[in-house]
């Protein structure tokens, strides 16, 4: 019980701080720019190797489980545009999110953590600068951009490398297999991919600066506040994957009830 | 010039740091050799990994196993425009796939990220070089428990996470798509054999072997105070994260061939 209760004070936490950087964002809106591209530079450049590395191998993954599969109905042929599909809308942005929240949730919260306990950001405060404005919204915008980007960037590399292996290990022709996706993968598939990415870019930007920002207790605060920063980043994006899949299909069914 | 720095530096440092985790993983299975020994500190391991991690798994697992069961669904339904053969499927994904990765991930993120912050800060604070002057190997006394306690503890969640998942599933099934239990039960016993399990649980064993010696690795290798072990524990993360991709993929080849 009591771990419910932490754990829903901690998410409520987190939800006011968000307001609370959402509206210094907007007070300040413009001024902060350089700071907000230069971390969007660092934090894109930091990730960019990992979620390549990482978007090939969800692919070929799938393309192994997918071929497994498909191969005892003979549907080879539909190989390429049903894991396009499955990468595009779910499983790419999953774990591509979960390398994000290890990778730059876990950065920002030790940097922003270590400014705490170190009282950086109270003599920031001290100077009269607002500690909201110059450390927190900057990385939290920059988070959530370079995120989506990156997993963006990730999933069309996911596409890559399951043409590749799809070619390498199943001689399937790489444009036999590009032929297929758009059968499967429209427009719709795209935008379910980018607003679950937009959101779980969202989630590791709250929750990794809410934890930095709020960290106490010396080094191993820090070191909790990283810990804690990983496992409620994973957990409230499962979360929000089973929202999102609820809510895009709903809208979905609205959307062609309306059209058609 | 640029070549060297931004190809060869970094190749020479990967290489250099994998003959390291080679050597830890080495000297643990030597370890492990001697027979068991340390059981106190093993099952703590085994309590504080497994307990502590029994939770977030189970929730996030049955999660991940509603979504990607409607998701096959709506799958099937745009490419067959029929979901008869989803039991079959869902649970071939689930044994195969999903009741492995999302654990593993999850535990990497978790215990890894602990286990490499404890031992970083035991580093930092020199009380590793206290143990080796007490005469006690560090990688005997840190690594090999956690090696144990984790192989042990992993293999166990992923079965029960497999489980979560596979009841989702069927619930899923039956609520949404009108399918019997039996129905879908049945198909499972169609589609997925003894050797998916078997399958399952050597991927499990392999991940919890990996976790904690990387972890420990970063652990051991970590220098410069509070933001050495901060640095130390996202590289920690993201490293293992990948080795794990990278090993589900290769482990998943390797059954596709064999089985």
């Amino acid at each position: 019980m009591k771990v419910l209760a932490n754990f829903f004070h901690q998410i409520g936490g987190m939800f006011l701080f968000a307001r609370q950087v959402k509206r210094t964002w907007l007070c300040t809106l413009g001024s902060n720019t350089p700071l907000v591209i230069e971390q969007v530079g660092s934090v894109g450049l930091r990730s960019i190797s990992t979620v390549c590395f990482a978007g090939f191998f969800v692919g070929a993954i799938l393309v192994i489980q997918l071929q497994l599969m498909l191969a005892q109905y003979d549907a080879s042929a539909m190989l390429g545009g049903l894991n396009t599909s499955a990468c595009i809308r779910e499983v790419g942005p999953l774990i591509i999110s979960f390398l994000l929240a290890g990778k730059v949730g876990a950065y920002t919260t030790a940097e922003l953590g270590t400014m705490r306990v170190t009282e950086q950001i109270d003599a920031i405060r001290c100077l009269g600068t607002n500690p909201l404005q110059y450390l927190v919204v900057p990385r939290f915008v920059a988070i959530v951009v370079s995120s989506l980007l990156l997993l963006v960037f990730g999933l069309l590399i996911g596409l890559f490398g399951s043409m590749v292996v799809a070619s390498w290990l199943y001689n399937i022709n790489p444009l036999q297999y590009l032929q297929s996706v758009p059968r499967f993968c429209g427009g719709w598939t795209v935008f379910c991919g980018v607003a679950k990415s937009a959101v779980y870019g969202t989630i590791v930007a709250s929750v990794s600066t809410y934890k930095g920002y709020n960290a106490s207790g010396g080094a191993k605060g820090v070191g909790v506040a990283v810990t804690e920063c990983a496992v409620y980043t994973n957990l409230l994006i499962v979360f929000a994957n089973t929202f999102m899949s609820i809510l895009l299909d709903g809208m979905h069914e609205i959307f062609t009830m309306v059209v058609g | 010039m640029a070549l060297k720095f931004y190809l060869l530096n970094p190749l020479i440092a990967f290489l250099l740091g994998a003959r390291e985790v080679g050597f830890i993983f080495f000297k643990t299975l030597m370890t492990c050799l001697k027979g068991p020994h340390r059981i106190r500190e093993v099952i703590q391991y085994m309590y504080s990994i497994g307990v502590g991690s029994l939770p977030i798994i189970t929730i996030s697992t049955a999660f991940a196993g509603f979504v990607v069961t409607s998701e096959l669904a709506h799958q099937m339904d745009t490419a067959l425009h029929t979901v008869e053969m989803l039991p079959g499927f869902s649970g071939q994904f689930v044994f195969r796939e999903l009741g492995i990765v999302i654990p593993a991930l999850l535990l990497v993120s978790k215990v890894g990220a602990a286990t490499t912050a404890e031992v970083g800060s035991m580093k930092v604070t020199e009380q590793i070089d206290a143990l080796r002057l007490l005469q006690i190997d560090p990688i005997e006394y840190l690594v090999y428990p956690r090696f144990v306690a984790s192989i042990i503890v992993i293999t166990c969640l992923t079965l029960i996470s497999i489980f979560v998942t596979l009841v989702v599933a069927i619930a899923v099934a039956v609520l949404k798509y009108n399918f019997a239990v039996l129905e879908y039960t049945n198909a499972l016993t169609h589609f997925v054999a003894n050797k998916d399990l078997v399958c399952a649980l050597v991927k499990g064993m392999v991940f919890g072997a990996v976790v904690p010696v990387i972890s420990c690795y970063y652990g051991f290798n970590c220098s410069g105070g509070a933001e050495g072990v901060g640095n130390a524990t996202t590289n920690s993360v993201v490293t293992s994260t990948i080795i794990v991709i990278i090993l589900d993929f290769v482990l998943t080849f390797a059954f596709s061939l064999v089985l």
